[in-house]
């Protein structure tokens, strides 16, 4: 089993002062500390406009600076917004690259969609064809990252043939994933031959059917590159020898997480298209969808909030159904004090992470 | 985050009053059902929503028709104004107010789900390559949209989002959750163009569409179930949601 860091980089309001910059120089020391610690990997998403909720709309330029400030710990683009609106794929393939060199070869490369109106408004995509594009980009990269050459002539661009440089460290080119939030997107993993990042927190039984549907479809794929068949799930950390106050601080988390989270205006919700079928919600769902519209919550089930010992437990249950990697969420718009965040985290190296090592 | 930030005084003084909640669900077979969304101008999305609401971002208006040829009532058309925001964690659209061509409906309406609700006459043309809808009250449009190019969704592709009225009811000024279920037989999806648009006609002047988003148009059955929540208008929906 690995173990990885989520960023989000969610900013309380209001927007004043220096509270962006602590935001990324706190991320920055969780990844330095991460590193040193023994974490395998840390993931920084892709997002636009999403006020609160994620000021992560650089990412490469984040992984960069976690490149300059880490030694062995991997960086993952969590993900790569793979529409030509915001991100043309030579710029990708380029960026990517680059990041692969000066982080001497320690990218992990995810891709994705975008679930949500804001940003799919904002930039004027059309919903329905983000699939179409993504699955070009997938294709596409690798042959950017390997090819000499490459021309290209698709549905969302196209080129005459130029060599796109420099070439990724890692040879053929870094693991390609693909962010999971909706079920039927790990078949879409599956056949491409690309890992299965989960991104939304899903139950047990959820991500087991996922997990073995991912492993029996892999064995029959066709590889858009170097396989990476690897599932990696998302949860929330806060590790404390306390329970209760785990629990106290890992609800606050989990709750202010979830309630940013609800309240992105979905793609679903604004435009209906068959090409989004679920709201892209990211937080463990509430315990009953139509219920009162608002409910307190106990920790559900699978999250890694609790004693060393009731998140082994967790993490076992994750591992006999098949989970590779589990990347947690550790705080959101700053509602845990960095130094709990720290504290939280070496917790879990000497305590939870030497169980499945 | 965002917390909405109108004055709750203000609001009640154009809030039905719910005498009861008892009743049977009503059902309104083979409607018509029209929902347009439009991006909405951001600087006073708060002040549009009482404190226990949180708007979106962007803001979303969404203009949402029922032609229904059958009901207890008889054959009624409304048309509604709402805001998307959110009650905790859930999607909700918060009531502007309601035209409603049908009196005894509009009277229904008010006293047992909370639709404030204004005389008036509504049109819906569906044709192949648009479908235009137009709200007239006091004589004046209010509301003038066109949907054009027309293409066919699947019913799981649409959703529609519960509705939060401002009402007077048995237990004070209450947000009541109301939860109509529509079983879609045919839908499609078009882009909407607002020809003209009055918020102050509708109850609220700030609600300005900026940017067209979505329209959908369904054949569906409606049923408007009874009332299960309701929340208190000035505290967050976690501290002030009561089940009925």
């Amino acid at each position: 089993m690995q173990f990885g860091l989520f960023f989000e980089l969610s900013v309380p309001r209001p927007f004043t002062g220096d509270g962006e910059r602590r935001v990324f120089e706190n991320a920055l020391e969780q990844a330095r500390i991460a590193d040193a610690l023994g974490f395998d990997s840390l993931w920084v998403v892709e997002h636009h406009f999403l006020e609160e909720y994620s000021h992560s709309s650089a990412p490469e330029l984040f992984l960069t600076a976690c490149a300059m400030q880490t030694q062995r710990i991997r960086l993952g683009h969590g993900a790569v917004v793979c529409v030509p609106q915001m991100n043309h794929p030579v710029r990708v393939a380029e960026r990517a690259a680059v990041l692969d060199i000066l982080s001497g070869g320690r990218l992990e490369f995810g891709t994705a969609r975008s679930s949500t109106w804001t940003e799919l408004g904002g930039f004027q995509v059309d919903p329905d064809v983000t699939k179409k594009t993504w699955d070009e980009y997938v294709r596409v990269l690798p042959k950017m990252w390997t090819q000499e050459r490459f021309a290209y002539d698709g549905v969302s661009f196209s080129m005459p043939e130029r060599a796109i440089i420099p070439k990724p460290l890692q040879k053929p080119h870094p693991p390609l994933w693909v962010t999971v939030t909706s079920p039927g997107t790990e078949l879409d993993a599956a056949d491409r031959g690309i890992g299965c990042l989960g991104v939304a927190a899903a139950s047990y039984a959820e991500q087991e059917r996922r997990t073995k549907e991912y492993r029996r479809r892999i064995q029959l794929c066709d590889p858009v590159g170097a396989v990476n068949d690897s599932v990696a799930t998302l949860n929330f950390m806060y590790c404390h020898e306390d329970a209760k106050r785990a629990a106290a601080t890992g609800l606050l988390l989990l709750g202010i997480f979830a309630l940013l989270n609800a309240h992105l205006l979905s793609t679903r919700e604004a435009y209906p298209t068959r090409a989004y079928q679920s709201l892209g919600n990211l937080a463990p769902r509430p315990s009953s969808d139509d219920g009162s519209p608002g409910d307190r919550r106990a920790v559900p089930e699978g999250i890694a909030i609790g004693t060393p010992e009731q998140i082994v437990a967790a993490v076992k249950r994750w591992e006999s159904i098949g989970v590779d990697s589990i990347n947690f969420i550790v705080n959101a718009s700053e509602v845990v004090p960095q130094a709990q965040v720290l504290e939280s985290l070496r917790l879990f190296a000497r305590e939870v992470m030497p169980r499945f090592r | 985050m965002l917390i909405g930030t109108a004055n709750i005084d203000d609001l009640a003084a154009r809030a039905p009053v719910i005498e009861s909640f008892d009743g049977e669900p009503v059902v309104c077979e083979q409607a018509e059902v029209l929902q347009v969304a439009y991006e909405i101008a951001t600087a006073q999305r708060e002040a549009m929503l009482p404190p226990a609401l949180h708007p979106t971002d962007p803001p979303i208006v969404t203009w949402l028709f029922y032609r229904c040829p059958v009901s207890p009532w008889g054959s009624y058309a409304m048309a509604q104004t709402r805001i998307e925001c959110r009650s905790g964690l859930r999607l909700r659209g918060f009531l502007v107010s309601a035209v409603v061509d049908n009196p005894s409906a509009a009277a229904a309406l008010g006293a047992r789900w909370g639709f404030p609700t204004q005389p008036g006459r509504i049109e819906l043309q569906r044709r192949y390559d648009a479908t235009r809808a137009a709200v007239v009250a006091h004589g004046r449009t209010i509301l003038d949209v066109i949907i054009a190019d027309p293409d066919p969704l699947s019913a799981a592709d649409v959703q529609y989002v519960a509705n939060v009225n401002l009402a007077h009811t048995p237990r004070g000024l209450r947000l009541v959750q109301v939860e109509p279920r529509c079983q879609i037989q045919r839908v499609e999806r078009g882009r909407p163009r607002v020809l003209a648009f009055d918020g102050a006609a509708w109850g609220d002047a700030r609600v300005q569409p900026v940017y067209p988003v979505a329209a959908t148009l369904a054949v569906a059955d409606i049923t408007i179930p009874r009332v299960r929540f309701v929340c208190r208008p000035d505290v967050l929906a976690f501290d002030g949601t009561e089940a009925v």
